[in-house]
């Protein structure tokens, strides 16, 4: 099977390449190659490995698997060279030419792992996974660092949370129209709480929220080069979401990552272009992007209490890459006395998956080292951040509790749940 | 909602932000990827095309020329820009000398002498009148610069200058070596005391060391006095090949002065479309994940450089456009006119002048000199008019008409 489309995109990638000036200016910036020699850096490793890189001809180098996938790299280029997308499908190929670990599999499948280990059992997969000798031996037999961040998984899912409600909660009679939630792995299995925050935003402005079957988004699978997986996904979360989006009903994440993937990683990384996959993209929103054009039309309520506080706020990686600007701080703002003061941290580094493997692990904490210090010296004991992996290393890396934004809106709506 | 829209976050975008931002106006600077500060020297050159001083030709540039973006603005404005550019640099504890009286003649990496108006203190002990002999320290891992190389040009010149290269300490070494590694290593003190004892080694009778411009980026003049205690001698940085680490403390501190009044950078947006009607541009998009951001825009800066920094495209058939907006644009009319028939013509080549004409409140003009959009002012490489390259006013024309076009933006300028 083709693992890389001989598509247009492919075909973009490949004039993408003549492009660079070589100004080393994505090599300045890159997070990974700072602070290891195993990742010679976005220039090297894109657009020049790039060029011999051919079909039927063995990859060039394995160190294009030390990408952690953060695209710095993109954000910073100045003359557009697609580096992060490149570096994805030079790392399918290889994993199509040398399988994919079992380690790999296994936390790519978050839906799976999450599916085992959410539930009334939970404490106990927790205090498992919290035992310091087996994860020593989780470490030798399957390569996941020990002092990694794992999430707890949660005693009940968001989505039995959302069928067990009763009536939904939207103010003021009929509902200003119908939104898909998209909550991905992360709210169902390990913070149903962020989802009921969405939930409870949402519908205090009047929404009626929509919860259709869906699976994991597949970016676990992309960053890990299992594309012909990461394609079933989508096609999965296709079927399920494009009946909403061909009617215009928004679909709405809190995810960053999980509405990048259905917009952009897995059309573009895999070539899926039907009209079916280009709706689901087009109606795809960041919860606070959507927030936010709701403010732009003089929609959103702003009936706020006022929190009096100063908290740090890190922009991740998967966020900027939606190349929106910082929506969290535009709508945060209009909530008195809150002051959010952005990091401007290249990346926390654990990159979904990346630094949970033990051989990346020192990479992933020293290259959130510049992160976890500002949170720390800010002094404030919370953090913001709008994706979970993130959120869980910024709370390892500089032990202060790391929230997502939505949770402040719902606690200046007064709707905490 | 931020309407404010600066485009382009090189030089002049980031000096029309600043006035904007200062003015209390929450400007949005949308670009496409890190600016022009990334891949030049820092420096500041405002004129050195001949051998008057930088007031002088600002002024006479006023009649002999009154379509030159200095001309249009005028020199008082020029000097407004400097001194608000100065006064920024000497808050973020990294100030700039000289001015427009004289220009500094600074050795390059090719030890050839380049003329500048205003420089990072850092560079200040390179000005070649300085005199003595010049010791040119550098590093094999370093790429693109070459000590014995530039000590060669600099004694050829009449400039008694030695090369050598120093050693890397072992603990500090690497696979791959940019000039921000070497900034990040000049940060840590460990490493500049072994780089320090190593030049004192090597000074003989040189009262001044040129090392190349990596040295630091968290406390640059901590460095350079650091380096100037262990090695006994005057120590400058030489701009290298980008990425530009003295370019790069000014981005740092052009970001923090500008949110610190209000404003936000959003990096990796490239405005690629622009929509208005009855001389007002109301809408630009943005290229974003799925779909284009939309912005409602008040007013707009275009400062998105011209055709070297991307602001100013031209193709094989023939056609020359302005980027994001896509404004009218001074061109000559056929391709076979952009080039001299001799590669280093000393006039240049004409598509170099390309870019947006403007009025004297630098709003775009068409073809009969009619205002194109009322709300937006053109700043930077992106004007028509100059060759700023072989004038060696880029960095002054891009400072000046930022500067300048935040100003008349924010309503400041009558």
């Amino acid at each position: 099977m083709t693992i890389i489309p001989a598509d247009h995109i492919e075909h973009s990638l490949e004039q993408s390449l003549d492009h660079c000036i070589k100004c080393n200016i994505c090599t300045a910036a890159c997070p990974v190659s700072a602070v290891t020699d195993r990742f010679p850096g976005p220039k090297y490793v894109g657009p020049q490995a790039q060029r011999f890189r051919h079909e039927r001809q063995p990859s060039p180098d394995e160190s294009v698997d030390y990408c952690s996938g953060c695209r710095v790299c993109n954000e910073v280029c100045p003359t557009g060279v697609r580096i992060a997308e490149l570096n994805a499908r030079a790392r399918a190929r290889l994993v199509a030419e040398r399988g994919i670990p079992l380690r790999n599999r296994l936390i790519s499948r978050s839906g799976l792992v999450g599916r085992l280990g959410a539930g009334p059992h939970a404490p106990l997969a927790n205090a498992l996974l919290g035992f310091k000798p087996l994860r020593a031996v989780i470490e030798r037999t399957l390569g996941i660092a020990r002092e990694a961040p794992l999430p707890g998984f949660s005693r009940y899912t968001f989505r039995s949370w959302f069928g067990r409600r009763r009536a939904p909660q939207t103010s003021n009679g009929a509902p200003k129209g119908q939104v898909v939630y998209f909550h991905g792995c992360a709210a169902n299995y390990y913070e149903p709480w962020i989802g009921r925050a969405v939930v409870a935003v949402l519908e205090h402005n009047g929404f009626e929220v929509l919860l259709p079957d869906q699976r994991c988004c597949g970016l676990p699978l992309l960053s890990n080069g299992d594309f012909a997986a990461a394609r079933r996904a989508h096609e999965d979360n296709v079927g399920f979401l494009a009946p909403y989006a061909l009617r215009n009903i928004p679909i709405v994440g809190a995810s960053t990552s999980c509405t990048l993937t259905l917009k952009e990683e897995a059309p573009e990384l895999l070539g899926m272009q039907s009209d079916a996959v280009r709706a689901v993209a087009q109606q795809t929103f960041d919860i606070f992007e959507f927030l936010r054009m709701l403010h732009e039309r003089g929609e959103l309520r702003t009936d706020f209490r006022s929190i009096e506080r100063t908290l740090p706020y890190h922009a991740p990686c998967q966020l900027r890459a939606h190349r929106i600007g910082r929506p969290a701080l535009d709508v945060l703002e209009l909530v008195p006395g809150l002051r959010l003061v952005e990091t401007h941290a290249s990346c926390c580094g654990i990159a979904g998956t990346y630094g949970l493997k033990v051989e990346k692990y020192r990479i992933s904490m020293d290259v959130g080292a510049p992160l976890f210090e500002t949170v720390r010296r800010s002094g404030a004991d919370m953090a913001l951040c709008d994706s979970e992996t993130c959120r869980w290393q910024i709370s390892h890396g500089a032990g202060v509790i790391a929230r997502h934004p939505i949770e402040i809106l719902a606690e200046a709506y007064g709707v905490v749940t | 909602m931020r309407t404010m829209i600066v485009i382009g976050a090189g030089l002049s975008g980031l000096m029309g932000a600043l006035a904007l931002a200062e003015a209390g106006l929450r400007p949005l600077v949308l670009a496409k990827g890190q600016g022009a500060t990334h891949w030049t020297a820092g420096t500041i050159d405002v004129w050195g095309a001949d051998e008057r001083s930088p007031r002088e030709a600002l002024q006479a540039l006023g009649e002999s020329r009154p379509r030159h973006p200095y001309a249009l603005i005028g020199a008082h404005a020029v000097e407004n820009a400097i001194a608000r550019f100065r006064a920024l640099t000497e808050v973020a504890r990294y100030p700039y000398v000289g001015g427009l009286d004289r220009n500094v003649l600074l050795p390059t990496a090719a030890g050839a002498l380049r003329p500048v108006a205003l420089l990072p203190v850092t560079m200040a002990a390179g000005d070649v009148r300085l005199g003595g002999e010049v010791l040119i320290a550098g590093f094999h891992e370093l790429r693109d610069f070459y000590p014995p190389f530039i000590a060669a040009n600099l004694a050829a010149q009449g400039i008694a200058a030695r090369g050598i290269y120093l050693t890397t300490p072992p603990a500090f070494r690497r696979h791959e070596y940019t000039t921000v590694t070497f900034a990040h290593m000049f940060d840590d003190p460990t490493f500049r005391s072994d780089i320090g004892r190593q030049l004192r080694a090597h000074r003989g009778d040189a009262t001044r060391i040129g090392l190349p411009a990596i040295l630091g980026l968290r406390d640059p003049l901590g460095a350079v006095a650091h380096l100037q205690h262990e090695s006994g001698a005057q120590v400058f940085e030489i701009p290298t090949l980008p990425p530009s680490v003295p370019g790069i403390r000014l981005f740092a501190l052009f970001q923090h002065a500008i949110e610190q009044h209000g404003g936000r950078l959003q990096i990796g947006s490239e405005v690629n479309h622009g929509d208005g009607q009855n001389r007002l541009l109301t809408t630009i998009w943005s290229e974003a994940a799925a779909r284009q951001q939309e912005h409602r825009v008040e007013r707009a800066l275009l400062a998105t450089g011209g055709v070297a920094g991307g602001g100013i495209r031209t193709d094989h058939t023939g056609i020359v456009r302005e980027t994001a907006l896509d404004l009218p644009v001074r061109a000559p009319a056929n391709r076979a006119d952009w080039f001299a028939p001799r590669f280093l013509d000393p006039h240049g080549h004409a598509v170099y002048t390309a870019g947006v004409a403007t009025d004297a409140r630098l709003r775009p003009l068409g073809a009969d000199d009619e205002v194109v959009y009322d709300n937006v002012a053109v700043a930077g490489a992106t004007l028509a008019g100059t060759d700023t390259v072989r004038e060696r006013s880029r960095s002054g024309v891009s400072l000046a008409t930022g500067w300048a076009a935040g100003r008349i933006l924010a309503g400041l300028v009558s």
